[in-house]
């Protein structure tokens, strides 16, 4: 069988790039970016993610058809999130749609009878 | 009449076939194909099911960010870290495990997928390591959740260093001490779910994997065929980027 077999020193590569970028996460936190702070911490992990899946999981080598499954499920993931949030983050007045959270000590007023 | 026929045809092919070829497929490279992609799709329902954990995760994170960055600054960068270490090292000796095989090693495959639950089990370790602190510090969500307890705890001269430099406010909060009690439960109920459902698949696999090395063991495997190390593999780094994304979403939601 025509099965590929990657060297081990791709696979000691990749642990060496996965352990890198891990470390540039954690100090990527400490660097105060603003709002890219979160947006650095999913691109480092959508790209650690990438490796293993390429690599790893031997995508790479597979056939069209499972290329084509990976990337559907990553299609639903996409909407799942994307939709899910675009629906709460662009509503009129987000703050004010927030549910508001009560102190232990908050009194709940009866509903007034008619 | 044709059964019969079908029948002859299969056994008299079969001495050329690989013993653990089915009947149903042509080759041993079309049967692993469909094993792949049959473990692909069971991993999308997975991506989907931790995907609606995300969800909740990010909704709850806008609306209260700074109950998640508060509540995270409470989770050990070290023990977070050390375990992200683990579970990479762990997919590579998984890697090398499905290698050995790919290559007739009987030997490293066994030993590889030994060293990959032995990592696995140090994951767990670690993570139990982190749950009891939370146990301790009152902060599993509940009836005897605590959020000031572990701040009076370092006040009054607790070694929790990291909690110490915690406390000390990094800009104005928009939250009270009372709502903070209530909603980074609401983080830690999602911290417990998300790394409880992950631990959960680490069990599972390191499960998967002593009925594996006991085939491997067992001579069940060759160049030929290997599928079930390679399915326990892909399921493996699957557990693995569920972390990868874990790590930086709970422990560095707002450092330091």
């Amino acid at each position: 069988m025509s099965d590929h077999v990657s060297p081990v020193s791709l696979y000691l590569a990749i642990f060496g790039a996965l352990m890198v970028l891990t470390g540039v996460t954690v100090g990527a936190a400490y660097v105060d970016l603003g709002p890219f702070n979160f947006a650095a911490a999913m691109l480092i992990a959508g790209f650690k993610a990438s490796l293993v899946v390429w690599y790893f999981m031997h995508v790479k080598y597979q056939s069209h058809l499972t290329k084509l499954t990976v990337a559907t499920g990553l299609f639903f993931l996409t909407i799942l999130l994307g939709m899910s949030l675009i629906d709460y983050v662009s509503r009129d007045d987000f703050s004010g749609q927030r549910p508001q959270p009560v102190g232990p000590d908050a009194v709940i007023e009866p509903a007034r009878p008619h | 009449m044709s059964d019969a026929v079908a029948h002859a045809d299969h056994g008299h092919a079969h001495a050329a076939h690989h013993p653990a070829l089915q009947h149903h497929f042509d080759t041993m490279r079309q049967q692993k194909e469909a094993a792949v992609i049959g473990m692909w799709l069971f991993l999308l329902t997975e991506i989907l099911f931790f995907g609606g954990l995300f969800v909740a995760y990010m909704i709850y994170r806008v609306w209260y960010f700074d109950a998640f960055a508060e509540a995270s600054r409470r989770l050990s960068i070290f023990w977070g870290g050390l375990n992200t270490a683990v579970l990479i090292g762990s997919s590579l000796t998984m890697a090398l495990a499905v290698r050995a095989a790919q290559t007739n090693n009987r030997k490293w495959t066994v030993n590889w997928l030994v060293l990959t639950m032995l990592l696995g089990c140090v994951f767990l370790g670690a993570k139990v390591i982190e749950y009891e602190d939370k146990f301790a510090n009152y902060e599993v969500p509940g009836s005897s959740y605590n959020w000031l307890y572990h701040e009076q705890h370092a006040a009054a001269g607790g070694d929790h260093s990291e909690a110490g430099a915690a406390a000390e406010g990094h800009r104005e909060l928009s939250l009270t001490p009372a709502q903070l009690q209530n909603t980074t439960q609401i983080y830690f109920s999602l911290y417990f779910t998300m790394t409880g459902l992950h631990a959960l698949h680490m069990i599972i696999g390191v499960g998967l994997m002593l009925v594996i090395t006991r085939m491997a063991w067992k001579g069940k495997f060759d160049a030929e065929y290997f599928t079930p190390v390679e399915l326990s593999g892909l399921y493996w780094h699957f557990v693995d980027i569920v972390w990868i994304f874990l790590f930086p979403l709970l422990y560095l939601v707002e450092r330091p």
